[in-house]
């Protein structure tokens, strides 16, 4: 499931990287100790506390500004960092928890990536850092919000099973069932090469069948999407089952069944299936 | 590239190294055995031979993954390499081309 590697990926970064966003450099001998963890920019102008719910119970609050609010935990310079994989995870979910009360409580929100902190410049503390940047990137947060109003993201993946595939190729290619009948007529050292034939030219036929597929589905997806991200593939554990395409979907809120409804006719056709999950964050598209 | 060779079990992973390099090469040889049959130069017995070498191949290699229970070894070695020339390739080729067409 797409987002259940999404905090893989977090889990990854967090264990090995700690720079940070070289412009929000920190300066530890300034009397504002504390950073400021970051969980994503509310289409909200709220001061408002929403509890200890952030990463290791820290108090979440909003730090508004000219119409937008920054939900935030005063936190610590360090990014979270740990070996421990099941500690990772722990607050990845926790990030992800508080944008979903976040979105619940001020409509739409651009959700930011598990461990971003903005620290202290100088003499200037965090909190004048974030309202400085939302200042400047003001406009650009603004037509964030604007493109991913009442959407969620969704993730699609279309997988396809190979054996039912080569079955029906076999039976509708001409060429390919000629291939076939001759080798079932050889002797066993013709026939292995035959076979290598046959396997050959089925995998060019399911080739270019996939691209037409992928064509196929993609158009049929795009009618009830806003915006399509065309993820790169991943292997599955089980061996008869290929993904053909993982998408990100960026989806109205009342387009949903639709798009359902359409996968649903995709999943029903023969030898494919399809995963579909969500609704995310609109990660992929802020 | 890391490949992942379990360092309690070097010799199983260096076997299982050695092993999925005979697959890719035994791999070459049945598209090059492939040719040959499909040019003609090649005759019926010739043929036959050919694709029973092959075979016997097949046989042994799978016998000795079998035994050392290097299977899983193998196959992690051919998908790392699999993975590489993916990345190589969707470098070259940018999946977005498919999508301009549609």
């Amino acid at each position: 499931m797409k987002r259940e590697e999404a905090p893989k990926e977090a889990v990854a970064s967090a264990a090995t990287s700690s720079k940070d966003d070289p412009t929000l450099t920190t300066d530890a001998g300034s009397d504002q100790g504390l950073g400021l963890y970051l969980y994503g920019i509310a289409d909200a102008d709220v001061k408002t506390e929403l509890g200890r719910i952030g990463i290791e119970e820290n108090a979440v609050y909003t730090i508004p500004y000219s119409g937008l609010s920054a939900i935030v935990h005063d936190s610590p310079l360090e990014p979270y960092k740990s070996d421990d994989e099941e500690v990772v995870k722990g607050w990845v979910t926790t990030h992800q928890h508080v944008l979903d009360i976040a979105e619940e409580k001020f409509g739409t929100v651009i959700p930011f990536g598990f461990d971003r902190i903005i620290k202290p410049e100088g003499e200037v503390p965090a909190r004048d850092v974030l309202n400085k940047w939302m200042a400047e990137e003001f406009d650009s947060l603004k037509d964030k919000i604007e493109r991913i109003r009442g959407k969620k993201e969704y993730g699609v993946q279309i997988f396809f099973i190979p054996s039912v595939m080569s079955e029906k190729i076999v039976a509708e290619s001409e060429e390919i069932r000629k291939i076939k009948e001759e080798m079932d007529s050889k002797s066993p050292g013709t026939a292995y090469l035959y076979k290598q034939k046959l396997e050959i030219a089925i995998k060019k036929e399911m080739e270019s069948r996939m691209v037409s597929h992928f064509k196929d589905f993609y158009e049929r997806i795009r009618k009830h999407v806003e915006e399509i991200k065309v993820e790169k593939t991943k292997r599955t554990d089980e061996k008869d089952k290929q993904m053909i395409m993982n998408l990100s979907c960026l989806v109205a809120e009342d387009k949903y069944k639709e798009l359902g409804g359409e996968l649903e006719k995709i999943d029903n056709e023969k030898g494919f299936s399809v995963r579909f999950t969500g609704p995310w964050p609109v990660y992929s598209f802020v | 590239m890391v490949l992942d060779i379990d360092e309690d079990n070097l010799k199983q992973g260096v076997l299982g190294l050695v092993i999925a390099l005979l697959e890719v090469i035994r791999d070459v040889l049945r598209l090059q055995a492939l040719k040959r049959m499909e040019s003609g130069v090649l005759s019926e017995e010739e043929i036959e031979r050919l694709g029973k070498a092959l075979m016997d191949l097949d046989v042994v290699i799978d016998e000795i993954k079998e035994e050392q229970g290097i299977t899983e070894t193998v196959k992690s070695v051919r998908d790392g390499l699999d993975d590489l020339v993916d990345d190589v390739i969707d470098k070259i080729v940018n999946p977005s081309q498919l999508l301009e067409e549609t």
